[in-house]
């Protein structure tokens, strides 16, 4: 019920301003300010690589990091190209 | 008392057992009801020919013979491996049905026969072949050759059901088992390799089949499970399948290669796989002219081999530069296969079109490297 009409407004303008401007400094902020290293193993349910985007379908993976470690049942990981290769992953 | 419960029970296992594989091209004759038929025949024959217990007609007629045996390649292998798998797949459902009209002995052979067409089925479509029941194809390959009488007569009591479902078949294929059963003692395409019994293994077989249609490769990358595309480097889909662990090369030509099987059979097979895979996306995927274009053997002679006397000695056949690498390359004329033949005395064997170049080829070279044994 939520109509995106609305955007085309001074209102709706200003906020896609915005939204661009996070678009560029997130990239940037997760290139420069992101140290954290995370490795996982998992079985490779599937993959997929089309316009330079890498697919992943993940299975029982374990992510470890120094302080943390766990166990998640299915993953999708989406891999952008970057300068630095950057990712985003969703449960 | 058998015919009655017939008709209810046979229909059944056949109606909605259909081949998953994409369905036949037009060039095959029959349409699948009157196919279906002629299985349903073929059953009813062969449970007649139990009652009279009569022995099977060829002790080379073992059930997994007509799947893995490389001969069958040789003809009409469209129509050939369109009918077989529906052939297993319902020889296969047997393992539903209640035999117990049946008299005692028949039931119990009828009772293996199922298991085994099952885990034939099983072999053939998929998965690993049990050990217990069946040999190995590689195996099986030297049991025809060597032990044929033993094995096959082991089976041949397991199977005198499916000897004479193979052997009324107006199919293709069966009549190429037939011919099989006559050529394979005859032709030396049998791996009888000298006094040892070495056999060389398959480890890698490249084909290409035509899929005759001009394929999107950007949809296919996009739907598809485990596709690679990357036009900037490559113009070809990479795709793979864990069964048989397989990787395929798809262009936009609707040409395809198919690389990475260890049997004629499984590369079949694996090409038809990509094909339906291709043909589930929308496009209309046929399987015209599959060819084996190169097989890769390889074996191990059990002894180091003195590589700069080969060199010597057949010095026109041979290369060997072991600063280059560290094995000697003989090309052998005839029939005409390269080996790379190194010092711990494995044998690589690749460049055949045949299964029977590669057993030729190690049997040329054995007696050679026997005598250039170290030491």
């Amino acid at each position: 019920m939520a109509y995106q009409l609305y955007r085309n407004t001074a209102l709706g303008n200003s906020l896609q301003v915005i939204l661009l401007q996070f678009d560029k400094a997130i990239n940037s902020a997760l290139a420069q300010r992101v140290r954290n290293r995370v490795n996982f193993r998992s079985f490779l349910n599937m993959y997929r690589f089309c316009d330079n985007l890498w697919t992943f379908v993940l299975n029982d993976i374990e992510f470890r990091e120094v302080t943390k470690f766990i166990k998640v049942d299915e993953a999708k990981i989406v891999d952008c190209d970057g300068k630095n290769t950057g990712s985003n992953t969703t449960e | 008392m058998a015919s009655a419960p017939w008709p209810e029970r046979v229909p059944r296992l056949l109606a909605p057992r259909l081949p998953s594989y994409p369905p036949p091209p037009p060039t095959v004759g029959l349409p699948s009801m009157e196919q279906e038929e002629a299985y349903l025949e073929l059953y009813l024959d062969q449970c007649a020919a139990q009652d009279g217990l009569a022995p099977p007609r060829s002790p080379l007629f073992s059930p997994v013979v007509p799947y893995d045996m490389y001969i069958l390649n040789a003809s009409n292998p469209d129509t050939a491996f369109n009918s077989n798998p529906e052939v297993k797949e319902t020889s296969g459902d047997f393992s539903s049905v209640d035999l117990s009209f049946l008299p005692d002995e028949v039931t119990q052979e009828n009772k293996d026969q199922p298991v085994i067409s099952k885990h034939e089925t099983e072999e053939n479509s998929e998965s690993q072949s049990p050990q217990s029941r069946l040999p190995s194809p590689s195996e099986q390959d030297v049991g025809l050759g060597l032990n044929s009488s033993s094995l096959s007569n082991s089976h041949s009591q397991l199977h005198p059901g499916d000897t004479d479902s193979v052997q009324p078949s107006p199919e293709k294929p069966n009549s190429d088992s037939l011919s099989l059963a006559s050529i394979t003692p005859m032709t030396p395409m049998t791996p009888i390799s000298e006094c040892c019994g070495i056999v060389p293994q398959l480890q890698n077989i490249v084909s290409t089949v035509n899929l005759a249609c001009k394929l999107d490769l950007k949809k296919i990358a996009l739907h598809a499970k485990n596709a690679e595309y990357n036009p900037k480097r490559f113009a070809a889909v990479i795709m793979r399948i864990r069964e048989p662990r397989t990787t395929a090369l798809i262009f936009s030509s609707g040409k395809m290669v198919c690389t990475g099987a260890k049997s004629e059979e499984q590369s079949r097979l694996a090409a038809r796989k990509y094909a339906r895979v291709v043909q589930k996306l929308g496009f209309p995927a046929r399987f015209l002219d599959f060819k084996i274009q190169n097989m890769v053997g390889s074996c191990d002679v059990r002894f180091p081999i003195r590589l700069e006397g080969l060199v010597l000695t057949h010095q026109q056949f041979s290369s060997y530069e072991p600063e280059l690498f560290p094995g000697l390359i003989y090309r052998m004329v005839k029939p005409r296969i390269v080996l790379l033949i190194f010092v711990s005395g494995k044998v690589v064997l690749t460049g055949a079109k045949e299964r029977s170049e590669i057993y030729e080829a190690f049997e040329n070279i054995y007696p050679i490297l026997k005598g250039f044994k170290k030491a």
